[in-house]
């Protein structure tokens, strides 16, 4: 098993190390740092310029050969990604948003894992009944609801609800109050930033689950195998969660990992709307800043998750699956 | 069989046919759904929104009303004034045709591209089909989202160009799907009898494979437009897509999210309009699901 999970990472690392240098090349082809210095006054010369960006290995009068090498010397050697235009260091910036990104992501994608799976194999085992359909019907309008619509929507509600109960209950912007002491309310007022964006990933994510979990078990939960398993003395439900529901979720869980980039895609957006510095935020203020080592540093995190999310998803289908021997 | 042996009535009325005609079976088994029927009914009404709309409202969407600045909806103003004065049905019909227009391109775009490289890959293999596969897994993990961004970013707020690079890098995951299907496709006994009679490969791949993924490719193209439309939308929506003096319904979204307390009416018209259109879309492609499905029983006999 360790060995199998190792030889996934190698694999995945090298995948990892792959786009983000093409990401790179990209970044400097499209993001032309020397815009930022353009704007301000007194005005300066392009020598300036290229002076002022050469000690970050983003002066364009060099190669892009050579920026490439120096940026890729500093990841490798010293775990330094980089600096943006103005000389901010990528490190400093993205040390603490990983932590806030990474949060969010995570609970948006169990959360609407848990829920879409349950919910699919509720309904599936009580196909075309009022829950079915009703379930169903919801599925496919939040299925198709845009990021920026259910998070703005879900503010408003919230506004609302804050207005009804005179307070602020739940928090619609940032990821922590400045000023709030003592560990135990640091932790609840976390918390309580992380319930509306978790809320909003997990209601735009998991009609997916519901509706691949519903068609994979409604596959299954007929073979013959599962009526043998009826046949031996197993009530229904019992059939269903040890036989039917075990084979139909290998799909499911390999699917994970590649639901992973439209997760983060929904958390660049949901932060925007929440007011969250995370890696979504950085992802928007890098492009717009022109910022090539900041959005190289987004690429690569993006790439991480997708990459522990599919190697998560291979675990599980070594437990899940007895046909896939690994030793 | 069964019209053999039953007995043949007196007053012979022609028996009704055996089987439908497949276009017909179609037709009849998505006219069957309810759900497929209100989506093309909701989808044809969005089209005639975009293209009459503009009727209704004696602006234009790039004019300025400077008497009715962030005004509520009137009979003046059907969908209310943003803070430039800009009338919002205007703006909305102006959207919703970029939305309609970008989704409905990339979208058959895409599916042909996916189409021709996913089973040409599959039926010529060897080397060719694992550089296709190389090709499609790398930019299946390359952040896409990123690389749109960077791109429809630096190239400006055209929607012409927005097409191009939705479809540069929405093709993949389509490709991977009718690769994996037409894989079982080349050994069959009719592909081998063209090779035999010496039809040219791509002649091969057009006439005898293609067609028979038909149905998974018309479903993609309707799912198509779903996501390309929640993808233009998030990338107007941050800025990198659509952008001013041009508006789509992802950019009207942004521009009424400052004001979601004190203007509602700018956000609750595009997202309405935008969450109609995917819902619509998402049911006719349903409907078309089941309808295509060789194993499906709707549609009664036949």
């Amino acid at each position: 098993m360790a060995r199998y999970v190792l030889r996934r990472t190698v694999g995945w690392l090298a995948m990892i190390v792959v786009a983000t240098n093409a990401t790179f090349f990209l970044a400097s082809w499209f993001l032309d740092p020397r815009s930022n210095y353009r704007q301000l006054r007194p005005v300066r010369t392009e020598e300036e310029i290229s002076q002022a960006l050469r000690p970050y290995g983003l002066d364009p009068r060099q190669s892009v050969v050579h920026r490439w090498w120096h940026w890729l010397t500093d990841v490798g050697l010293h775990f330094d990604w980089g600096h943006s235009p103005r000389g901010a260091s990528v490190n400093s910036e993205v040390a603490y948003r990983i932590v806030i990104s990474g949060q969010l992501i995570f609970a948006g994608v169990v959360l609407s894992v848990l829920l879409g799976v349950a919910l699919g194999v509720y309904t599936a085992s009580r196909q075309y009944g009022i829950a079915d359909r009703l379930s169903q019907t919801l599925s496919v309008v939040l299925y198709n609801v845009p990021t920026a619509v259910g998070a703005l929507g879900l503010v408003l509600l919230a506004v609302w609800l804050n207005q009804r109960a005179g307070g602020t209950f739940l928090h619609v912007a940032g990821a922590s109050t400045p000023g709030v002491d003592g560990t135990v309310d640091r932790l609840l007022d976390r918390l309580d930033h992380l319930i509306l964006p978790t809320v909003n990933l997990t209601l735009l994510g998991y009609a997916g689950w519901h509706f691949t979990q519903r068609a994979l078990l409604l596959d299954t939960i007929n073979a013959d195998y599962v009526r043998t398993a009826r046949a031996t003395g197993l009530t229904r439900a019992q059939a269903i969660r040890r036989h039917a529901l075990r084979s139909s979720l290998i799909p499911t869980a390999t699917s994970v990992a590649f639901t992973i980039p439209a997760v983060f895609t929904g958390a660049i957006i949901t932060e925007t709307v929440f007011g969250w510095e995370g890696m979504g935020r950085y992802f928007t203020k890098t492009i717009s800043e022109n910022d090539v080592h900041g959005a190289v540093a987004v690429a690569a995190f993006g790439a991480v998750t997708t990459a522990v999310g599919a190697i998560l998803a291979d675990i599980a289908t070594v437990l899940l699956d007895p046909r896939v021997r690994v030793d | 069989m069964a019209s053999v042996l039953s007995p043949i009535p007196i007053d012979a009325t022609p028996p009704p046919p055996l089987r439908l005609g497949r276009a017909r079976l179609y037709l009849r088994r998505f006219a069957r759904n309810r759900g497929a029927l209100a989506g093309l009914v909701i989808f044809v009404a969005l089209v005639l929104f975009a293209a009459l709309g503009g009727l209704l409202t004696r602006w234009g969407w790039s004019e300025s009303d400077f008497l009715a600045l962030t005004q509520p909806p009137t009979p003046a103003h059907p969908f209310g004034t943003n803070q430039g004065g800009n009338d919002v049905l205007a703006e909305c019909v102006h959207g919703l045709q970029r939305s309609l227009i970008i989704a409905l391109s990339v979208s058959a775009l895409t599916t042909v591209i996916a189409a021709l490289v996913g089973a040409g890959a599959a039926y010529i293999g060897g080397r060719t089909e694992r550089m296709a596969l190389a090709v499609i897994h790398f930019l299946l993990v390359v952040p896409s989202f990123l690389i749109l961004a960077l791109i429809s970013n630096k190239v400006g707020g055209d929607w012409r160009v927005l097409i191009v690079v939705l479809t540069v890098f929405g093709w993949m995951l389509t490709a991977r799907i009718v690769w994996s299907v037409s894989t079982s496709l080349r050994e069959r006994d009719y592909v081998l009898m063209a090779e035999f009679m010496g039809v040219s490969r791509w002649r091969i791949v057009l006439r005898h494979v293609v067609p028979h993924l038909s149905s998974l490719l018309i479903v993609t193209l309707t799912l198509g437009v779903d996501s390309t439309v929640l993808n233009e939308t998030a990338l107007s929506f941050l800025g990198f897509g659509v952008k001013t003096p041009d508006v789509s319904l992802g950019s009207l979204l942004a521009d009424g999210s400052s004001t979601i307390s004190s203007a509602p009416w700018l956000f609750a018209y595009p997202a309405g309009l935008l969450v109609l259109l995917t819902v619509s879309v998402m049911l006719i492609g349903d409907g078309l699901r089941d309808a295509l499905d060789p194993t499906s029983t709707a549609g009664g006999r036949g």
